[in-house]
């Protein structure tokens, strides 16, 4: 296990989010009907994840007092399980140097870590997604609708990263299965456009821990998905992270990767 | 240093933080936020005027202050769109390290060994390891792995052909043919396990580490010799199966010292000396359980294995890892090891009472591992080696040996077993402990500090080991360690030469 979280920084839930093309948010609530929360979330998964497997590259930069301390490297293998509906990820450490060649499975519970240098494959608890500043368990796609109850606490407006004022359902998530990573999420969902705009992750005790900003949409593999994620450290306000997506990209991705045997098997591209 | 004093470091890590044991994140309140300097460009500032709109409900008009949060500006990230981190430098680990370690001696052992005479040894370090895999086309790759060492010791002249040793781990071409069906060829370094401290199943594990420079059996998996090998694996959908045969190329040779080691021999006499063969596969029983069965074959042995592991809520991970074969205990394979390789004169009696028969013998390490929202990971395993020392075969070892002169053959022969046993990475104990901590970000960002304490469990003596990594950038590492082996003169580690170490490194990342 030794070093495997060294990566540095730390990060928010990766919410690939993305406007959904306009038809499939009619299909949430016609003629101006206000969705219910629960729409609101599965909507927003679904615009979130393109809806077959895919890869991304992530870089992410942490910052002490506003300057810029560690960076590092990750490509991100994403596949959702057809039985569970959770979404299966394989992480790959690109940089630092150091930690080139590691990886993480992601499966439910299931847990693996791996490291080339040793050859050793290590189940690791869900605890230790969030170990580490770079916390794995932050850059993962879930599925909200899935590990998290959802209600709608009202209608707001607030500023995005750009400070450009955004009307937003204010939502409050409470987790509910196992898998969910945090224990509970206010989350600013744009209205009309589904695109998050803003996250704040909580402990069980309810303790702040995350403040996430999602920012830059742009074009990616079909959709307009964010493709930076700042992320304010909620306990130690000296610290932020930014994390950059960048070489989306379908793929196919089988389902026989997400065990421990096929970790030293995936090969970098 | 005193026993207590190390254990104690080791501790102190559990008592800063291991007190969280909620399912969900849990926050320390420690980590209370502390008030932030305020440099260029507004970081951190509370007083900037909010700007809301006029729908807002709730709490709305307070969440704009997290803006004044945000970094001022974004540097171009380390993966440049144009180069993704895959392409980059995933595919490599290249780094040279200096390591300097010097250890110091006790006198008056019971067993008296030849390594009392150096009272402080030292030896200086330089190596350059890499690993790196080439893409030859879509299914064929190639991989290699190897260590150029540079040395000087206190007890090495210079210039001399031991000051330079090249370990070459692993060389290998991996197919593929069909869809996640695999055919690897060459030098590979095929491992095993669950656990930490003690691998039962690693069945290719024996004589193959290399010039160790910690204890830490987690760290000693990195520098070691593959085998040469078929290997072939085929992976399906939850589940998985590896065939691996290993031809006998070269005969069995004696175990070597820090001051034999070959200087550019690949050494396949420590890697290939019996035929080999493995077999293994894993499969999925529901959701959370994988077991990995095996079977492995070596000269006339044959062992069975097992490696279980199981969640318990979302911090802790329970393990177990099994191997059992018939096999003679560790005294009699040592003594026929030592005289087949010419060690031990061929007649030579036994020192100890030898007990020639063969039985089935089992090796058990039983574990679990516990991480709390300090980020801080236990592991805390038992160790079973069956076929290890009892405390009547201790009685014997001191014995035979007390009243011995350092170049009695008796005391030779005694020391030769404990050699036997590190050379074939085995306790020497039948039962022992492990405990484990590691600690990331420990008391400040990027320090990294870890500690063990191994144990045998008859006699309480102890190895431990507490180390620290400080990562100064994203290509310079810098860090000490120290160890000690704990205990009265009469015990399992209180009985070796060497009282403990210190080693200072610094490493660099390309």
């Amino acid at each position: 296990m030794k070093k495997h979280m060294s990566i540095r920084a730390r990060a928010a839930v990766m919410l690939v989010v993305t406007a959904i093309l306009s038809g499939g948010i009619t299909r949430v609530r016609a003629g101006g009907e206000q969705p219910n929360a629960k729409e609101v979330i599965e909507a927003t998964d679904r615009v979130r994840n393109p809806g077959q497997p895919f890869r991304v590259a992530l870089a992410l930069i942490e910052y002490v007092n506003g300057k810029p301390r560690n960076q590092s490297g990750l490509v991100v293998y994403v596949r959702q399980d057809k039985q569970t509906q959770q979404f299966n990820n394989l992480v790959r450490y690109a940089e630092p140097p150091r930690d080139a060649g590691k990886m993480v499975l992601f499966k439910g519970n299931n847990l693996w870590f791996y490291d080339p240098a040793s050859k050793a494959s290590i189940r690791i608890s869900a605890q230790q997604r969030l170990v580490g500043q770079a916390s794995e368990g932050d850059v993962l796609t879930v599925n909200l609708a899935r590990d998290y109850t959802t209600k709608i606490v009202g209608q707001e407006s607030l500023q995005d990263a750009d400070r450009k004022n955004r009307d937003c359902w204010h939502l409050d998530l409470a987790a509910a299965t196992p898998d969910a990573i945090y224990n509970r999420i206010e989350y600013w969902v744009e209205r009309g456009t589904y695109h998050p705009i803003k996250g704040k992750f909580y402990s069980d005790s309810g303790r702040l821990l995350k403040i996430a900003y999602y920012h830059k949409f742009e074009e990616q593999i079909g959709a307009l998905r964010p493709t930076q994620v700042i992320l304010i450290d909620a306990v130690n306000a000296n610290l932020a992270t930014t994390i950059d997506y960048s070489n989306y990209r379908f793929q196919e991705i089988p389902e026989a990767w997400f065990q421990r045997d096929y970790l030293p098997r995936l090969r970098p591209e | 240093m005193t026993r207590f004093a190390l254990i104690g470091m080791l501790l102190c890590a559990l008592a800063c933080g291991m007190c969280h044991g909620s399912d969900k994140l849990t926050d320390s309140s420690q980590q209370l936020p502390t008030p932030s300097p305020t440099p260029s460009g507004d970081w951190n500032a509370q007083t900037r005027t909010e700007q809301t709109g006029s729908m807002q409900t709730g709490a709305g008009q307070s969440e704009n202050n997290d803006l004044d949060r945000i970094p001022p500006s974004s540097p171009e990230p380390a993966t440049p769109k144009s180069k993704t981190p895959a392409a980059s430098g995933a595919n490599q680990r290249i780094y040279v390290e200096n390591a300097f370690t010097v250890s110091s001696h006790r006198g008056g052992l019971i067993v008296p060994a030849a390594q009392e005479a150096a009272q402080t040894p030292w030896q200086e370090r330089l190596f350059l390891d890499i690993r790196k895999e080439w893409k030859v086309d879509n299914r064929l790759n190639l991989i290699l792995s190897d260590r150029l060492n540079l040395r000087y010791a206190n007890d090495l002249a210079l210039p001399n052909h031991e000051n330079v040793i090249n370990d070459f781990r692993e060389g290998f071409i991996s197919w593929e043919p069909r869809e996640r069906v695999y055919l690897d060829i060459g030098r590979i370094n095929l491992r095993s396990g669950a656990a930490l401290g003690f691998n039962p199943t690693d069945f290719f594990k024996t004589r193959a580490v290399v010039e160790q420079l910690t204890s830490d059996p987690s760290v000693l998996r990195e520098d070691r010799l593959g085998t040469l090998m078929l290997e072939t694996q085929y992976i399906g959908q939850g589940r998985a199966l590896t065939v691996a045969l290993a031809p006998a190329l070269l005969s069995s040779t004696p175990v070597y010292s820090n001051a034999n080691l070959p200087s550019f021999n690949p050494s396949i006499d420590r890697t290939n000396d019996h035929f080999r063969l493995l077999v293994k596969g894993s499969f999925n029983i529901g959701s959370d359980f994988s077991p990995e069965l095996l079977f492995y074959h070596e000269g006339n042995q044959i062992k069975f294995g097992a490696n279980l592991t199981r969640s318990f809520g979302q911090r802790i991970i329970a393990y177990g890892e099994w191997a059992g074969g018939e096999r003679t205990n560790l005294i009699d394979e040592a003594l026929r090891y030592g005289r087949q390789t010419g060690t031990l004169p061929a007649a030579a009696p036994s020192a100890v009472p030898d007990d020639p028969r063969t039985r089935f013998e089992n090796d058990l390490s039983l574990g679990a591992s516990y991480t709390s929202s300090k980020k801080i990971t236990l592991n805390l395993e038992y160790h079973l080696h069956q076929s290890g020392f009892t405390m009547k075969d201790w009685s014997n070892w001191f014995g035979a040996g007390q009243g011995q002169s350092t170049s009695s053959p008796i005391a030779r022969e005694l020391w030769y077993f404990r050699e036997y046993a590190v050379d074939r990475q085995e306790p020497l104990a039948k039962q022992s402990s492990f405990i484990r901590v590691d600690w990331i970000d420990a008391l400040i960002p990027n320090l990294e500090l870890t500690g063990f304490i191994n144990s045998d469990i008859y006699d309480g003596s102890s190895l431990v080991q507490a180390s620290a990594e400080y990562y100064v950038s994203k290509t310079w590492t810098i860090g000490a360690q120290v160890n000690a082996n704990l205990g009265s003169k009469r015990s399992d580690f209180g009985s070796l030469p060497q009282i403990g170490g210190i080693l200072f490194k610094v490493a660099r990342y390309f």
